[in-house]
């Protein structure tokens, strides 16, 4: 440590700050009985998205059997994805709604990264919904890049800290859907390609649910650092990781 | 968690079991830092107080999601540190902490710590302005690391910077302070 250094420290320890209030109390009459626990998180949100979805269509689904077989799992830090034996019915209506956040200008993107390959996005929407915050890059479809099915946009860019919300994006896919491990420069990446998947964003506050569920087209998912990117849109996998490798500080 | 790893994972893990009595333990020992680092966002006793409770629902909520193994305080500031940035925005509010020395520099009963150096009045008083007069991402990145003593991954975490970043600021804002007190250290 420095002098300077040093005299921060002292500095520090000498603030009027105000006296800490003791919360435990009130937290403690605040929580619930049991905590949102780490057992069979993948039955459970995905029987909570057929409950959601059959409410959000209005309409009675045949509910696939809820004991659905997780066949094969593949996890990132911040993304897991299942492969099951059922996929439920999700109507491609269901995908209109995206919540992104709030828009900000892309100048306020620390620590999240930006792929130069795509240029400058067309709008760019910050969510504080989940501890260390997430961004979402959007672009529009253009000669090569079609509109998306799914997203209503070309290619839809989303970030977030994936080492302080490991599980915040679950994925299921079906039998018609194809995952595959990639290395992008090094960082461990899942490519998913095929029929469409099924995306759960969840939040880190147990019972409060402001995500949605919805289907989703080709991916790619990419962990860089502490950083977990998912990069989707009608494009093909030679072009996502491109895309992927070209991401960079603002 | 470098100074007790062990009680925190313990207290996590039996939490995560449905152990109110050792959530409220972890409440007990990470509130003063908690409320700190929300005061130093906020601004306000007030809104830092909201922060900090919202805060540990939240966490407590989110318990079934927390990495085994991790470090419990940075996850637990970047819920604290997210609750008291909406509280600022909701309130509409861009006003600075105003820093203030104690009268008694020892009277709030804080032990400085033995890197801490001991400063006089006139010195004390120079070198908040200087902070003060900082730029806003230079003051948090002074304030998080000196003040508060926060590691660099917690700082990371509480203003939701990269690490390379919280690295790069401390040592900016540190030439500017050393700039304007003349300083060659």
């Amino acid at each position: 440590m420095t002098e300077l250094e040093r005299a921060l420290v002292g500095l520090g320890a000498q603030l009027d700050l105000p006296e800490t209030p003791d919360v435990t109390a009130a937290v403690l009459r605040r929580i619930p009985e049991a905590p949102a626990r780490r057992r069979f998180p993948a039955r459970r949100a995905l029987v909570l998205a057929f409950v959601v979805l059959a409410v959000a269509i209005g309409a009675v689904m045949a509910v696939p059997p809820a004991r659905t077989a997780v066949l094969e799992f593949f996890g990132l830090q911040g993304a897991t994805v299942r492969r099951v034996d059922t996929l439920p019915a999700v109507p491609r209506t269901s995908a209109t709604v995206l919540e992104l956040g709030k828009p900000v200008s892309s100048a306020s993107l620390d620590p999240f990264l930006v792929p130069a390959a795509l240029g400058p996005p067309d709008a760019v929407y910050r969510s504080s919904a989940i501890p260390g915050g997430k961004v979402s890059l959007v672009y529009r479809p253009g000669p090569d890049v079609p509109r998306s099915l799914y997203t209503g946009v070309g290619i839809l860019v989303t970030e977030f800290r994936g080492d302080l919300d490991p599980e915040y994006i679950q994925k299921f896919v079906g039998s018609g859907t194809g995952v595959e491990q990639l290395d992008v420069d090094g960082s461990p990446a899942l490519w998913i390609e095929g029929e469409p998947h099924l995306v759960l964003f969840l939040t880190p506050d147990g019972g409060r649910r402001e995500d949605l569920i919805r289907l989703a087209g080709n991916t790619l998912l990419v962990q860089r650092g502490d950083i977990l990117v998912r990069i989707e849109g009608e494009i093909d996998r030679d072009r996502a990781v491109a895309i992927a490798e070209s991401l960079g500080p603002p | 968690m470098e100074d007790r790893p062990l009680e925190d994972d313990e207290l996590v893990a039996r939490a995560q079991r449905g152990d109110t009595r050792a959530f409220g333990t972890l409440v007990e020992e990470h509130q003063t830092i908690a409320f700190r680092t929300a005061y130093l966002l906020t601004g306000s006793a007030a809104d830092a107080e909201d922060a900090v409770q919202d805060a540990f629902v939240k966490a407590y909520s989110a318990l079934g999601r927390f990495r085994p193994g991790a470090p419990f305080r940075p996850w637990l500031l970047a819920i604290v540190a997210n609750e008291a940035r909406n509280r600022r925005r909701s309130a509409g509010r861009r006003e600075r902490l105003a820093l203030r020395a104690a009268e008694d520099p020892l009277s709030g009963g804080a032990v400085p710590s033995p890197e801490a150096a001991l400063l006089d009045a006139e010195r004390r008083e120079e070198l908040l302005r200087a902070v003060d007069d900082l730029r806003e991402d230079d003051r948090m990145a002074i304030g998080c690391r000196y003040f508060l003593g926060l590691s660099e991954e917690e700082t990371a975490a509480a203003l939701g910077w990269r690490r390379g970043t919280v690295k790069s600021r401390t040592s900016r804002a540190l030439d500017r302070l050393r700039d304007r007190l003349g300083v060659t250290a």
